[in-house]
């Protein structure tokens, strides 16, 4: 059996934190909806209630866990040795790879797209054949948006800017 | 009798020409995603799900079922030529099929994990063909608030044993129920949880948080600590077992059906843990305990067993009652519902052809999985040499197209940030990530179950207490919740 693996964080505090703040944010919303007290317990704040009141207390929990000197030992995956310390340079050129689409599939379409956030990850994974990835992206790009259009997926324009007056 | 007519009906279901090649292209992209590291079959049927919308549920739900047991192969093939489990029943099959691979018998071991795999897999699909029909003929008496209590129990299981502690299991599942309470009641068309946003009145599109959570978060966890070191052992043997390695099989193939096949049924059963057992039961019976840890058949041909059969009993409850028991189930349940169907016992008469259909493709599914995985085994093993950054690169780019295309929404690409490093942090300090969807997916049906209950008991919890069966899945959870503990201090006193 594997020995256990070190903790990312020593005392990661933040995380029960977390799990609060979002419990709170349950509570919050309950407490917005109009309606709440007069539906009595069958209404609609009764789950959300429920759900935010389990979190705040599972917060507390997992502080509690973590001031006794709980463990959070990161997951066993292929092709991931977990006893490696996290490589910010990777993570942060995979994690620009992820945020890419959100910033500019409206104005590039997706073919340009995946050409980019494809090198990009290629390169967080140590590949630094750029050119040949750059194609790679773009071709996986060109025939995933001819493939999926026809297959039904509506995927936008192939170039948008190209239809913009 | 009704059930072999029901069975033969599903029979000319499935062998339409058509339903055949879905069948075969479901198996063969199973064992593609069971070899390939990081796609998974939860995440393959997250991905197929906006495009299989156009094809109808049959041929789509025949095509899922070959994805589920064709990585339950694939899966075995890595663990033993790499030592590195496909899907997580196959980690057991690593320990021993790994040094098997190693001693220079690579093609018996993944001959008795294809076979024992075939051999499992047809009894409980057996099982699953008798025990279904029952199941669910028991499911029409359950009211409301038993159905709301076997969720609350679902949930407790699922929290409890998945993952490392059970504070991070019920995390996970609280973090699922919140992400599945967005969006507009459906009870009273109030909305909840939006911030304002309009863009979060639909709810969170269920294909974006699976895309998220499988593809992203495990993009970003494998970049932060990449292992780029990866040996592939070459097979070495014959393509079949010894005479000896059949006798020193077919025992652990049985005993691997009967504990999987239940297990898997039960919430939070799931395939891992029938594959533990089995492997601690054949190391207990074994008549060579010597070679345990250095290349056992019977270490091998147990959990593959195990992990085939109890595919076969998730099946159980999610047909009849519409209640995931993994992972890959709770996407199943999301793809029902992505047709406006809602598996339960009215799913057996209402839809005969989908549910009887996809039961017969599981014995056909079977068959062509151990065609395709014996003799062509070696022409799996290629993939195992696609490069990884490209592959990593690839699974982003369909994640995208995933989400790009069920929803078009730019906010939904934000989301997938978001989601990825939930998924990511959660993949980091150890939470478990069946529990966050199982609740996101179940929360909906618990909540309109526990609101119809208590408007008939005019609002009084009691309601939960009054019937005998709502009674006893409450202390099953609470029996699930708190046993554990005792044990744990029972043993530390002793």
């Amino acid at each position: 059996m594997q020995e256990p693996l070190p903790s990312p964080s020593p005392r990661p505090w933040w995380l029960g934190l977390a799990v609060m703040v979002l419990g709170g944010v349950c509570l919050y919303s309950a407490s917005l909806l109009p309606a709440t007290a007069q539906y009595a317990a069958v209404g609609p704040g009764m789950a959300l209630i429920g759900v935010g009141a389990g979190l705040v207390i599972l917060g507390i929990l997992l502080l509690i866990q973590i001031a006794r000197g709980e463990r959070f030992e990161p997951e066993g995956a292929e092709n991931v040795n977990a006893e490696l310390p996290m490589d910010k340079k990777a993570f942060a050129t995979a994690l620009t790879a992820i945020i890419l689409p959100a910033l500019i599939i409206e104005t590039l379409g997706l073919p340009i797209t995946a050409m980019l956030s494809f090198t990009l990850v290629a390169l967080a994974l140590g590949s630094r054949a750029i050119v040949a990835n750059l194609a790679s992206g773009l071709v996986l790009g060109c025939a995933s948006w001819f493939l999926f259009n026809w297959l039904g997926l509506q995927l936008g324009d192939f170039l948008p800017l190209l239809n913009r007056k | 009798m009704e059930t072999f007519e029901h069975l033969l009906h599903g029979f000319s279901v499935a062998l339409t020409p058509a339903n055949l090649g879905w069948a075969l292209l479901g198996s063969v992209l199973g064992t593609v995603i069971g070899i390939l590291p990081g796609i998974g079959p939860a995440l393959t049927i997250a991905l197929l799900l906006p495009v299989t919308v156009s094809v109808g549920p049959v041929a789509a739900f025949i095509m899922f079922a070959g994805v589920f047991y064709g990585a339950m192969y694939g899966g075995s093939t890595t663990a033993i030529l790499i030592n590195t489990p496909g899907e997580a029943g196959s980690m057991m099959t690593a320990l021993e099929g790994n040094k098997m691979a190693r001693n220079g018998r690579g093609a018996a071991a993944l001959a008795t994990a294809a076979i024992g795999s075939f051999v499992a897999g047809t009894i409980a699909t057996v099982a699953l063909t008798f025990a279904a029909p029952a199941v669910a003929e028991l499911a029409f008496i359950l009211k409301p608030a038993d159905f709301f209590s076997l969720t609350v129990l679902a949930f407790t299981s699922v929290a409890v044993v998945m993952g490392a502690s059970r504070v991070r299991g019920f995390i996970a599942l609280f973090t699922g129920l919140a992400l599945g309470l967005i969006g507009i009641d459906p009870m009273t068309g109030q909305p909840r949880m939006t911030l304002g946003m309009p863009d979060l009145l639909d709810g969170v599109e269920l294909t974006v948080v699976l895309v998220s959570v499988f593809a992203v978060g495990e993009i970003l966890y494998v970049a932060s600590r990449y292992n780029a070191d990866e040996q592939i052992i070459p097979l070495k043997g014959g393509a079949f077992m010894t005479k000896e390695d059949w006798g020193r099989s077919w025992k652990p193939w049985l005993r691997g059906t009967a504990l999987g096949f239940p297990m898997g049924a039960i919430p939070g059963g799931g395939s891992e843990i029938p594959t533990m057992l089995s492997y601690t039961i054949e190391k207990k019976l074994t008549r060579k305990p010597q070679e345990f840890g250095h290349g056992a058949i019977e270490g091998v041909a147990g959990p593959e067993a195990a992990n085939n059969a109890a595919v076969a009993g998730i099946l159980v409850p999610l047909l009849t009652l519409g209640l995931p028991t993994s992972a890959t189930a709770a996407i199943l349940l999301a793809a029902f519902q992505n047709y406006g169907l809602q598996p339960g016992p009215f799913l057996f008469t209402s839809n005969p052809d989908l549910i009887w259909g996809l039961i017969a493709s599981l014995y056909i599914g079977n068959l062509m999985l151990l065609v395709l995985n014996l003799p062509m085994v070696g022409l799996w093993v290629r993939l195992l040499h696609i490069p990884k950054p490209q592959l990593y690169a690839g699974i982003l780019v369909f994640a995208m197209v995933g989400i790009w295309g069920v929803s078009g929404s730019v906010f939904d690409m934000a989301l997938m940030v978001g989601l990825g490093l939930l998924s990511y942090s959660m993949r980091v300090y150890g939470f478990p990530i069946p529990p966050l969807l199982i609740g996101m997916i179940l929360v909906p049906v618990a909540e309109t179950q526990l609101r119809t209950a208590l408007a008939a008991g005019q609002g009084s919890f009691k309601v939960l207490l009054e019937s005998p069966i709502s009674v006893a899945f409450l202390c099953l959870a609470f029996l699930a919740l708190f046993v554990p503990i005792l044990l744990n201090r029972l043993r530390k006193a002793a």
